[in-house]
């Protein structure tokens, strides 16, 4: 697909400085598990995108990295436009091809069709973008593990009970596994394959003052 | 800003920080895994702290302070050296005050002072296999980590035990990260070993020449290897330092004549200051020596 | 003796200022040019720009100036400067049938299609110093006909390459199966090296080695250490023109032309269940006149692929594990030349340890002593 040239919007204002920044918000984020973190240096992102992905993208995608989105996502030319021209990232139809993959909370791949990466490499696996209704520090989950002191709490919106079931079952296969940015607004959490996730009771909320 | 011209901010291209960057987020989500990245040939030389460059370069931003040691020093050549590269191609902050530092790159040692949340220390590594003085194959020792098979390295400590009565290793003294993946702490001393456990601070490891990153994120089990009959302990000396009087950091010998005299001096030079601003004196504190030391 | 290391900045700024004078020598005599090293040492130039991975001698004769002529400093400082190069795509595959060919030489056929052409060469000359030299007088120019080449050279005509004659009759392996595409290379300089390394990339990784280290490897692997019996099916030298193909043109456009030296090794081979016996191939490629460079990466090359062709690997010389990350010089180089930084830390704690085994060594024997003192009583 083209780039649409109408669709295009400007990327970092200064993009070694925002680059670096929002890679420090990231490397915060997944080396302190659940910690909330808001990343302001575009004033706008592709429809369809949130702030903190679309920083995410800017910062991190290149044409060394292949991307899978997730359908929604795939058929917006203002998203593929976008990433096109600003980041030259090659798009694959399969996940498990993808360096990183990018959805929206209603239209999560299995984690099984990502790339979980190998004994040998477990590095060479995808890393999940999933943009989220809600993002909170609200007791849902239950977080610990490395980066965490004790215990910390996240409450993230909108995911399928399925995808969370697998996702605290994945623990049990480390070192391999998927990291995972959340995404929403302009605030940024991650949960990598470390983390060990706890259930809570109630249902996450949308409605909390606290979300994003 | 002052940056050197002709050159991206912080020496490397922004693709080059990049494909580090990626590399540093696995490092941070598989604690103590070995990951492959593209080194780029740096204009020091390899084994001079290319491979902690690298981290630093693609980690810096205009708003940190940078902080970087040698054996504990700020004034060692090398250490100058690293600092001076930074603070022209990236125009940033330096400080030598391990608290202020947002930034620490080191060689061969962790600071006395205990490192903070926020804070990221980047140690040189030259040789980032822990296993490869006993299998020199990286096809073999990459193995060995996949299916965590490690007991070559506790025959090799145990035979350092039946040689000695100890385990002889002294420094790079291999460790075990979050119960999982064998590592290699580079050439600090085990003294600083313990440090390592449980840090507030993220620390991120760069080989240049092997081309491998690692990473231990804060708050992450850290175990130096020992037996149950022969636990991990560290250096201890009789001594203290000559200028601070400290009598629980690291020190260094130092000859102060032809007959072979010596004097004990912290190595963290930092520390020591700090401990003499605040009024600690040491055995030597009268000698000329130590006056020119302060006076610095 | 603590205050010595203090003051690290001045005395590295001293430290350069000396080495820069150091480098002009006698300033009554006149400095050197880069021209002038470009024109007059080309050999060295080359050499720099092998194992610096730019085909650029201008730069690399800066380098052997700004160097003071030490070849693997010369080698860093354009590595370094190299990697700070935006890359803007990849040449197609060069053809080497088309060099126009200046040298060629083979050791298998005393005649052969396009004809041996000995061109300018150290091969022959006796080793006598030539105090003409000293004396800068100077030098004999070559007269016009000892350029000349074969009549099909001079009209143009590409040069087939001998190995191919053989191929001709199936005696040689093919270097691709039949109707296989050109693989694209990966690019050792981006990418971290895997093992076991294809054949793209343990070339690449050869041609930037140190030529001391491959020569000796080269010259072990046919003492015994490897099981080579080479021959030199051809060497050739030229120039081969480069082509990029633009994305936006979508044809091949020539954007200048390198000098090339280009070694193929025949070596036999005894086949096996699912071969005939045939010679097997090894292959060396270099910037410039350096032959003794794309020879020895031919020979290296070769013993390298025993694995592949199901030889025993019994030697160095064929351990890829061995060979390929000890070939670089500018890092080989950076790790031994890194013992001159300060290890103080790490001595004083082997100081520690040995004193303490020494100390405890030294109580045990002396309570063995009371021990048979005791016993005797």
């Amino acid at each position: 697909m083209p780039v649409s040239s109408h669709e295009l919007i400007a990327g970092f204002a200064e993009p070694v400085a925002a680059s670096q920044q929002v890679f420090r918000a990231a490397l915060k984020v997944m080396s302190e598990p659940g910690t909330l973190v808001e990343t302001d240096y575009v004033e706008q992102a592709p429809k369809g995108l949130d702030l903190s992905t679309w920083q995410l993208a800017l910062s991190l995608l290149d044409p060394d990295t292949r991307v899978w989105l997730s359908p929604t996502l795939a058929a917006n030319d203002a998203v593929i436009s976008n990433l096109r021209f600003h980041c030259q990232c090659p798009l694959v139809d399969a996940p498990k091809e993808a360096d990183f993959a990018i959805a929206l909370h209603n239209e999560l791949p299995d984690l099984a069709e990502l790339n979980w990466g190998t004994a040998e490499y477990p590095d060479r696996s995808t890393t999940l973008l999933v943009q989220v209704p809600g993002l909170n520090s609200a007791p849902f989950w239950t977080l610990s593990g490395p980066g965490i002191e004790q215990t910390r709490t996240l409450s993230i919106a909108g995911l399928p009970e399925t995808f969370c079931a697998d996702l605290i079952k994945s623990r049990q296969r480390f070192p391999l596994g998927i990291d995972i940015f959340w995404c929403c607004g302009n605030r940024l959490t991650a949960l990598p394959r470390t983390t060990a996730i706890k259930a809570g009771m109630t249902e996450p909320s949308q409605n909390d003052k606290e979300t994003c | 800003m002052s940056t050197a011209t002709g050159y991206n901010f912080a020496y490397l291209d922004e693709q080059s920080k990049r494909m580090i960057r990626r590399a540093i987020l696995k490092g941070v989500a598989i604690p103590g895994y070995q990951v492959p990245f593209g080194g780029r040939e740096m204009p020091l030389p390899h084994g001079w702290g290319t491979g902690g460059m690298q981290v630093t370069a693609s980690v810096i931003g205009e708003a940190d302070k940078l902080k970087v040691i040698d054996q504990g020093a700020d004034d060692t050549t090398n250490a100058v050296s690293i600092r001076r590269f930074f603070a022209h191609t990236a125009g940033v902050e330096t400080t030598e005050q391990t608290a202020e530092a947002t930034l620490i790159q080191t060689r061969h040692r962790i600071p006395e002072r205990p490192l903070k949340a926020n804070q990221i220390l980047i140690y040189q590594v030259p040789i980032p296999e822990p296993l490869r003085f006993i299998e020199p194959r990286e096809s073999e020792t990459r193995k060995m980590h996949a299916l965590s098979e490690y007991g070559a390295m506790q025959v090799k400590l145990y035979e350092d035990v039946a040689r000695f009565g100890h385990i002889a290793t002294s420094y790079d003294y291999p460790v075990m990260v979050n119960n999982r993946y064998m590592m290699d702490p580079s050439p600090i001393p085990k003294f600083d070993n313990p440090k390592m456990s449980m840090m507030p601070a993220l620390q991120l490891f760069g080989a240049g020449f092997e081309k491998r990153i690692y990473a231990v994120p804060p708050f992450t089990r850290v175990e130096s290897l020992d037996f149950d009959d022969h636990p991990f302990e560290v250096q201890s000396w009789e001594e203290a330092c000559a200028i601070c009087g400290s009598d629980h950091s690291f020190l260094d010998e130092v000859i102060t004549d032809d007959n072979g005299s010596k004097m004990f001096v912290c190595s963290d030079t930092d520390y020591c200051g700090d401990r003499v601003a605040q009024g600690f004196v040491g055995s030597a504190a009268d000698l000329p020596i130590a006056e020119m030391e302060t006076e610095q | 003796m603590y205050v010595a290391v203090k003051g690290g900045e001045k005395a590295i700024d001293n430290a350069h200022a000396l080495m820069r004078t150091q480098r002009r020598g006698d300033s009554a005599i006149a400095e050197l040019s880069v021209d002038q090293i470009r024109q007059q040492l080309p050999l060295a130039v080359d050499r720099i720009m092998n194992e610096g991975s730019v085909y650029d001698p201008e730069l690399a004769a800066l380098a052997l100036k700004q160097a003071s002529g030490d070849a693997v400093e010369a080698i860093f400082l354009l590595r370094a400067y190299r990697t700070t190069l935006p890359r803007f795509g990849y040449s197609e595959p060069l053809d080497t049938e088309q060099m126009q060919v200046e040298r060629r030489i083979s050791g298998t056929f005393k005649d052969l299609p396009g004809g041996q052409i000995l061109g300018s060469t150290y091969d022959y000359t006796h080793r006598l110093l030539d105090f003409s030299l000293l004396a800068s007088g100077e030098a004999e120019v070559a007269p016009k006909e000892a350029n000349a080449l074969s009549e099909a050279l001079a009209a143009g005509n590409s040069c087939p390459r001998v190995l191919e004659l053989l191929n001709k009759e199936g005696l040689i392996e093919q270097s691709r199966e039949n109707g296989e595409g050109d693989q694209t290379p990966r690019d050792l300089t981006r990418e971290p090296i895997d093992y076991p390394a294809e054949r793209g990339v343990r070339l690449q990784n050869l041609i930037r080695g140190d030529e001391g280290f491959l020569l000796s490897l080269s010259y072990a692997s046919m003492r015994g250490y490897g099981d080579s019996h080479p021959f030199s099916g051809e060497m050739r030298t030229g120039c081969v023109s480069v082509e990029l193909v633009p994305e936006e043109l979508g044809f091949p456009i020539e954007v200048g032309e390198v000098l090339l030296t280009e070694s193929e090794m025949v070596n036999q081979f005894q086949g096996s269940k699912d071969h005939p016996p045939q010679f097997t191939r090894g292959y060396g490629i270099a910037f410039g006149r350096a032959e003794r460079k794309a020879m020895s990466v031919a020979l290296v090359e070769r013993a390298l692929r025993a694995d592949e062709l199901g030889e025993e690997v019994l030697y160095p010389t064929q351990d890829q594990e061995f060979v390929l990350p000890h070939t670089d010089c500018v890092s080989a180089n950076g790790f031994v030349s890194h013992l001159k930084l300060p290890h103080y830390v790490d001595f004083q704690s082997e100081l520690e340890m040995i004193r303490r085994l020494r100390k405890e060594q030294r109580a045990g024997d002396e309570g063995m002593i009371e021990k048979e003192q005791e016993a005797d009583v």
